[in-house]
């Protein structure tokens, strides 16, 4: 038993594999075109709230999902910059890319294991309780981590309850699990910290305030 | 078990009478393991034994009403006990879980688990508690909810609807469990039109573990909003996540939508809204 087990657990890495090297940078495996008449989320897709959405980073394949959604804005949760297609898609569809650096002195040395500084999270979620922002979408490498970390972060802002955040940050780990850091990360944050302007924040954000 | 190791089982090739005969034959071994005897004895030595043995007797038929008893529940063979509504546990964790927080005077929300945004006012979850009732109705602020399972709907829940004024959709459908139960495709359409029908929105759907019903629903949705088969797999095995079926996401790929289709394009639901 334990054996069929190991082996679906190799099966899932090799799926995960394919997407860590773009993270990564050894290689960069582009496919052009979707199915036919199929569109293509990005990896780790899901929605957030209404018209706040998360995913790992977008690329030519998710072009026509991303146009359905209507984005104003992405913020982009790295030093480096995304990948050139990304930048000129933006570009193109006058969409706003936001850079919440994960440590602004850290320049070409950042290392894209590095999680998130609480100056980063707060930089981001003062976009995300602004409405003006929205249709948005959040975004990292592989939207686990960096993503997980912001949104978790939102969710306690929200009032939720600590076990459902934590299970909501592990359901898009992948099958190597959560990592404590950024739990505690998320713990220790603190919400009082995010300026919220009432005139401004979406709708469901005003429902979880009062 | 080790001393069973001989016998050889195999049962896919055997007819229904033989393999009847053969689970009473276990039985006995198995009984006879219980008593301290030896094994090799076949079922007429035992039934000699019992004949001379009045104590033995009784002690063996004791022993044979747990047997059988253990076989007539549904969570040995039937179905996944994830698929199986427990009334019983679903009371009891959450009375512990409220007390616990209105003696803390705590004011964070508790979202079912499992829960998630869909797209529009679609909402899934696992089976909401009570616990997640004051979310459901502050939060999301719930019109109706869809629940999928077959069993009748718990009377907290019930009565928690009656107060709010949130009506109760239900599709009951039992999981698609290997290897002969399956989700009928017309099931699926009714449960689409009650979620797709905006005078229903906001609207909640769950199952058990809103893992395989729910997950079947919502890949369905996915369908109708053209998402690639693979990455509508990808979010199944997310939330399904570590019991994943081949048999749903079979069931999502194979399942005819040219039926809600058709009604839903009547109805002007589609594009399904983000």
């Amino acid at each position: 038993m334990s054996i069929t087990e190991n082996r679906q657990d190799d099966d899932d890495e090799d799926v995960i594999c394919l997407d860590e090297e773009i993270e990564t940078g050894h290689s960069k495996l582009t496919i052009l075109h979707p199915p036919n008449e199929r569109i293509v989320p990005p990896l780790n897709f899901c929605p957030v709230e209404r018209y706040l959405y998360r995913s790992g980073q977008p690329s030519n394949v998710n072009f026509p999902f991303l146009l359905n959604l209507k984005l104003k804005t992405i913020i982009w949760l790295a030093n480096e910059e995304p990948q050139d297609a990304l930048l000129e898609f933006c570009d193109e569809h006058n969409i706003q890319l936001q850079f919440a650096a994960i440590n602004p002195d850290g320049g070409e040395d950042d290392n894209p294991w590095d999680g998130l500084t609480e100056h980063s999270i707060r930089n981001a979620l003062q976009s995300i309780v602004n409405s003006e922002n929205y249709p948005l979408l959040v975004c990292c490498g592989m939207g686990r981590h960096r993503t997980g970390t912001v949104v978790g972060c939102l969710r306690r802002l929200m009032g939720w309850n600590l076990a459902s955040v934590s299970e909501e940050y592990r359901r898009f780990t992948g099958s190597r699990g959560g990592r404590i850091l950024v739990e505690l990360l998320i713990e220790a944050f603190d919400i009082k910290s995010v300026e919220i302007d009432r005139e401004k924040a979406p709708n469901w954000l005003l429902t979880a305030l009062s | 078990m080790d001393r069973f190791k001989g016998r050889p089982k195999h049962r896919s090739k055997m007819d229904s009478n033989e393999v009847e005969k053969n689970a009473y034959l276990d039985n006995e071994l198995a009984l006879m393991d219980k008593l301290g005897m030896e094994s090799k004895l076949v079922t007429d030595d035992l039934d000699t034994l019992l004949d001379n043995d009045k104590d033995l007797l009784i002690r063996v038929e004791e022993l044979k009403a747990q047997f059988h008893d253990r076989a007539k529940t549904p969570f040995s063979t039937e179905e996944d006990a994830d698929d199986i509504y427990d009334a019983d546990e679903h009371g009891a964790r959450s009375q512990q879980i409220i007390s616990a927080r209105s003696d803390a005077g705590n004011k964070e929300v508790i979202p079912p688990e499992n829960f998630s945004h869909v797209c529009g006012e679609i909402y899934r979850s696992s089976f909401p508690r009570p616990e997640n009732f004051t979310f459901l109705r502050d939060r999301l602020k719930l019109k109706s909810i869809l629940v999928l399972i077959p069993e009748e709907y718990p009377a907290e829940n019930m009565s928690f609807m009656e107060e709010t004024g949130i009506e109760l959709f239900q599709v009951g459908m039992s999981g698609n469990k290997e290897p002969f139960v399956n989700i009928p495709s017309d099931l699926l359409t009714k449960a689409l039109e009650v979620v797709l029908n905006p005078a229903n929105h906001p609207i909640l759907i769950h199952c058990n573990r809103g893992k395989h019903r729910t997950g079947c629903l919502v890949g369905c949705i996915r369908k109708l909003q053209n998402w690639s088969l693979t990455m509508i797999f990808d979010e199944y095995r997310r939330f399904a996540f570590p019991k994943v079926r081949a048999l749903d996401q079979q069931f999502i790929e194979l399942y005819d939508d040219t039926g809600i289709i058709k009604l839903a394009t009547e109805n002007n639901w589609l594009s399904v809204e983000w």
